[in-house]
């Protein structure tokens, strides 16, 4: 039984960090879209703007469980399966992605302007004022956004569970639930307590250091 | 070094911005453009370096059309020109020496060439003991000097200064000012300021441009418009004074030449008349004392006074 717990709990850090390196990296890309060709952006295009974010906002609005099981062919194509831990890691990456893309948009909108018009008044490129200059003074918040999405990531995995994402969700499920046994499903709990306090005490240690 | 003909900036078709203005700065001078908030100002600077877009006209900078440039023109042409912020725009989580190296590192410089480069500027602004501080722990003179070396980092011939004193507190002012003349003496750099302080065109400007609603108001040596300010530099001018009621307010101003020479008490001396002084200014004008003062005439000396001074060439105003 022990051993069980300890499977699932690998199976959610798996799920959990899988998805939310790639949804940073989506996201980011998508933020940088968003952010250059936004009204007053580095090359203004209002057309792939409004497109960009009426997508985003789209696929915010779908609860989890329905873009999951909506997923389900797009998700047998990409890992030539539809269920297990790796399979949940599509949808929790396609469900993450434009939450992710918002939060680092906004990271970017805090950075002061006048210090890209700063960098562009010495001749700085469109990539080097993204990369040296946005990234740059954006980083602790993007790292500190890095664990909201990380930790909201670990409730959709309790949620991929239920579709044989497997996982401490589905652990405490299937054990506590299902099963009766109290015990195993506070197991569970407090293991899911103790890894989203340390996703988030690691970004604010983080997030200290970088600012 | 900047010829600007006929240039046109409108935001909207119905909100312009810029209107026909037409001036040069040579090089090596130190050029105010000068205006209350809202006059274009800023805006006219931002063409200088592209940017700012702008509609109709020219605006030539060492020999190029800002308007032709691509991207990688104006680039090269940003290389040539440094730019100071009010609120001095530095990278937060960069320190002094990194804030510096960073034009540097944009244009790839070798880092032993870079590092020579900010140890040089560093030395030139005097913050050499304060290399490895943060951004936010300076003082705003501090962060403005931290600006200037930033702005200087790839040797450009001009600078262009957006309200680069308009943050900071009277004395740390005149220490920055000091620092500007000190480059555009020493190193040639054409400087450009925008401004609404009078203190810092008295201060450092040869030459001035007044905007008002985008427009040229007047352009010329800075001595000769404060010795006969136009309409709009009056109000600039002139600070608050009291009229005395009654009698004639004469205004005189001092050039150069007269300025250190007693002249109300001569003139009291010579014609025999006595007058009150209502209000004036003395001012240090770059390496001068210029300034005015009103005096205020009864009525019947009035004649004699103004033919006193029309005999001795002094610069006078009968006000209002």
């Amino acid at each position: 039984m022990i051993g069980e717990l300890f499977r699932a709990t690998l199976e959610t850090l798996y799920m959990v960090s899988l998805s939310t390196f790639f949804s940073l990296v989506l996201g980011f890309g998508l933020a940088v879209v968003l952010i250059m060709t936004a009204p007053g952006g580095l090359r203004p295009n209002p057309g792939l703007y409004r497109a960009l974010d009426a997508t985003v906002n789209l696929l915010r609005s779908f609860p989890f469980m329905i873009l999951m099981i909506a997923l389900i062919p797009v998700t047998s194509f990409i890992v030539g399966m539809a269920i297990g831990s790796t399979a949940a890691i599509v949808p929790l990456t396609v469900a993450a992605t434009p939450f992710m893309a918002r939060l680092v948009e906004g990271s970017f909108l805090e950075v002061d302007p006048d210090v890209v018009e700063a960098a562009r008044s010495f001749g700085a490129s469109d990539s080097q004022i993204i990369f040296r200059v946005l990234l740059t003074e954006a980083l602790p918040s993007i790292v500190l956004n890095t664990a909201v999405l990380a930790i909201a990531l670990l409730g959709y995995s309790a949620m991929a569970g239920a579709i044989g994402g497997g996982g401490l969700g589905a652990f405490a499920y299937n054990y506590g639930y299902l099963r009766f046994r109290t015990e195993m499903m506070f197991y569970a709990v407090v293991l899911l307590i103790v890894i989203v306090q340390a996703i988030q005490t690691g970004g604010n240690i983080l997030y200290r250091r970088l600012r | 070094m900047i010829r600007v003909r006929d240039l046109e900036k409108c935001y909207a078709p119905a909100r312009p911005v810029l209107k026909g203005l037409r001036f040069a700065i040579e090089a090596g001078e130190v050029f105010g453009i000068v205006g209350r908030s809202g006059a274009g100002k800023s805006t006219l600077l931002r063409c200088f370096n592209g940017l700012e877009t702008y509609q109709g006209g020219s605006v030539e900078v060492m020999g190029r059309q800002v308007k032709d440039l691509d991207s990688a023109g104006l680039k090269a042409l940003r290389q040539d020109m440094g730019m100071i912020f009010q609120h001095f725009s530095l990278m937060s989580r960069k320190n002094v020496y990194e804030n510096v190296a960073f034009p540097l590192h944009i244009w790839h410089t070798p880092k032993d060439r870079a590092h020579g480069r900010v140890m040089e500027l560093l030395e030139l602004v005097g913050l050499t003991e304060k290399k490895e501080e943060r951004i936010q722990n300076l003082s705003g003179g501090q962060k403005q000097r931290v600006g200037i070396a930033r702005a200087l980092a790839l040797n450009p011939k001009v600078l262009l200064c957006d309200e680069a004193t308009s943050a900071l507190d009277p004395d740390t002012t005149v220490t920055i000012l000091d620092l500007l003349l000190d480059i555009n003496r020493r190193l040639g750099i054409t400087i450009v300021v925008v401004t609404h302080q009078m203190e810092v065109v008295r201060r450092i400007c040869g030459r001035v441009l007044l905007l008002d609603g985008g427009r040229n108001v007047a352009l010329g040596g800075v001595e000769d418009l404060f010795l006969a300010p136009p309409l709009g530099l009056e109000k600039f001018v002139e600070q608050e004074f009291t009229f005395v009621p009654g009698g004639t307010n004469i205004r005189l101003m001092f050039p150069r030449s007269i300025s250190q020479q007693a002249v109300i008490t001569t003139m009291a001396r010579d014609l025999g008349v006595g007058f009150s002084i209502v209000g004036g200014r003395l001012d240090r004008y770059r390496d001068d004392v210029l300034g005015f003062l009103i005096i205020n005439v009864a009525d019947q000396d009035l004649d004699a006074v103004l033919g006193y001074m029309r005999e001795k060439h002094l610069h006078w105003k009968v006000l209002p």
